[in-house]
């Protein structure tokens, strides 16, 4: 299904799966909500390279897929708001009504708490000597300020980022020198391959620098060098291109 | 087809009995297929599915006399094999589109200030589930869907259909929320 809503199912099976859409209602109803997981896949910038191009390039072709697109990225935008402002109360879920599920989940929820702090303190420690601006929050995200500048994507000059400890996610924050779109698209490079793209991105105001924060899973880095290219994403949808950022990531 | 042909309200009636003698269930059986022709267009990237999908039902009603006389079997694939003529006709005549409208900033701000709303009109169930289905940081639709479940005691596909009805059900306020506003 995914293939064929993307445009790369070959053509046999393409006609028999119309034909399927317009016979079998389960069929058509799955299609709608794949459709909607594709779109919040593309927001979130978990689709592959190629998905992405393909996305663009067929999937969105129509309007009504266009203000899909749209709503995607509006809720994105507004539970990104909201999660970190203030977290989903767990309580609402049915399931920790029940006293001793409840009690529990409240144990666990505190040894994950416990573990990550221990995490945190232990990165802390180990990044005393990193040689960009590292800062650790208590929230299991290690933010990184990045300049943007193409220049040396490789070798001394690239900015140095201690490794992350597991679990730990680290959000970078993209300077920006003057720029006026309402949300931007980052995409994370190792080696000229793309590792996450995020979408529906805000800008953030940090002192009297604007910054664009694009977090990404610390598991996802290794030492090595990396690039991060930062566009602009236009009321249409297309992106215009901003700069670009690295950073050297080592143990 | 004769191109001045039109789709007349006594062609339509017939139309609608040839999918079912219930005209309820036949006006049902109507939306479903012209929603579906609509899909497949989409599906073969046309620009304008809608009309397509109108196209092809138009052609199915003019010649429904013949129709009715020589075919049997499922009429949905009927429109099937007029819908594909339609698509090669479409693709002789292609010409290209241009982009869509953008967005205006107002409009953006409009849309955002209905989201809020009619999130806020959302249950407290379902609007902690669908913070539940996009917040967590560092998971994968997939990852995510799946912890949710287990946490809800409910199947994969029964989370997903739920989003999906929550989704559906907040895109039709904030269009009727954006509507009320212009």
């Amino acid at each position: 299904m995914r293939s064929y809503l993307l445009g790369t199912l070959d053509r046999d099976l393409k006609t028999q799966f119309e034909e399927r859409i317009l016979t079998e209602p389960s069929v058509y109803q799955e299609l709608l909500i794949d459709e909607e997981d594709l779109i919040d896949q593309y927001v979130r910038g978990e689709l592959s390279a190629f998905e992405q191009e393909q996305f663009e390039s067929h999937f969105l072709i129509t309007a009504e897929r266009q203000k899909n697109l749209r709503f995607g990225k509006l809720l994105q935008e507004y539970v990104n708001f909201h999660i970190e402002e203030s977290p989903v109360p767990v309580h609402s879920f049915s399931f920790l009504h029940k006293p001793v599920r409840r009690w529990a989940s409240l144990g666990l929820v505190a040894a994950i708490f416990s573990a990550a702090g221990i995490i945190i303190v232990r990165g802390f420690v180990n990044r005393r000597e990193a040689a960009c601006v590292v800062q650790q929050t208590p929230s299991r995200v290690m933010t990184v300020t990045l300049a943007p500048g193409s220049a040396g994507t490789q070798g001394s000059t690239a900015q140095r980022v201690n490794l992350p400890p597991y679990g730990v996610d680290v959000t970078l924050e993209l300077e920006l020198r003057n720029s006026t779109f309402r949300n931007y698209k980052s995409e994370l490079f190792r080696e000229n391959k793309s590792l996450k793209i995020s979408d529906a991105l805000r800008i953030e105001a940090k002192g009297e620098q604007r910054v664009v924060p694009f977090t990404v899973t610390g598991e996802i880095l290794s030492p090595g060098d990396y690039q991060v290219k930062l566009s602009g994403v236009l009321d249409s949808g297309a992106d215009e291109f901003i700069d670009n950022y690295s950073f050297r990531v080592i143990e | 087809m004769n191109k001045n042909w039109s789709l007349s309200q006594e062609a339509f009636d017939a139309l609608l009995d040839w999918l079912d003698s219930d005209r309820e269930l036949a006006g049902i059986k109507y939306e479903q297929i012209r929603s579906r022709l609509v899909k497949i267009f989409t599906g073969r990237g046309c620009i304008d599915p809608e009309e397509l999908a109108d196209e092809t039902i138009n052609r199915v009603t003019s010649k429904l006399t013949e129709i009715q006389q020589e075919f049997t079997g499922d009429r949905a694939r009927y429109f099937f094999g007029v819908a594909n003529k339609v698509h090669l006709e479409y693709l002789r005549r292609k010409t290209p589109q241009p982009q869509s409208a953008p967005t205006d900033s107002v409009r953006a701000e409009l849309e955002y200030h209905c989201l809020e709303r009619c999130i806020a009109r959302l249950s407290e169930e379902d609007r902690v589930l669908l913070l539940k289905d996009y917040g967590a940081k560092g998971q994968t639709q997939a990852e995510r869907r799946k912890a949710l479940a287990d946490e809800l005691g409910i199947s994969l596909n029964a989370l997903r259909i739920r989003v999906y009805r929550i989704r559906t059900a907040l895109k039709e306020c904030i269009e009727k929320c954006i509507q009320d506003s212009l």
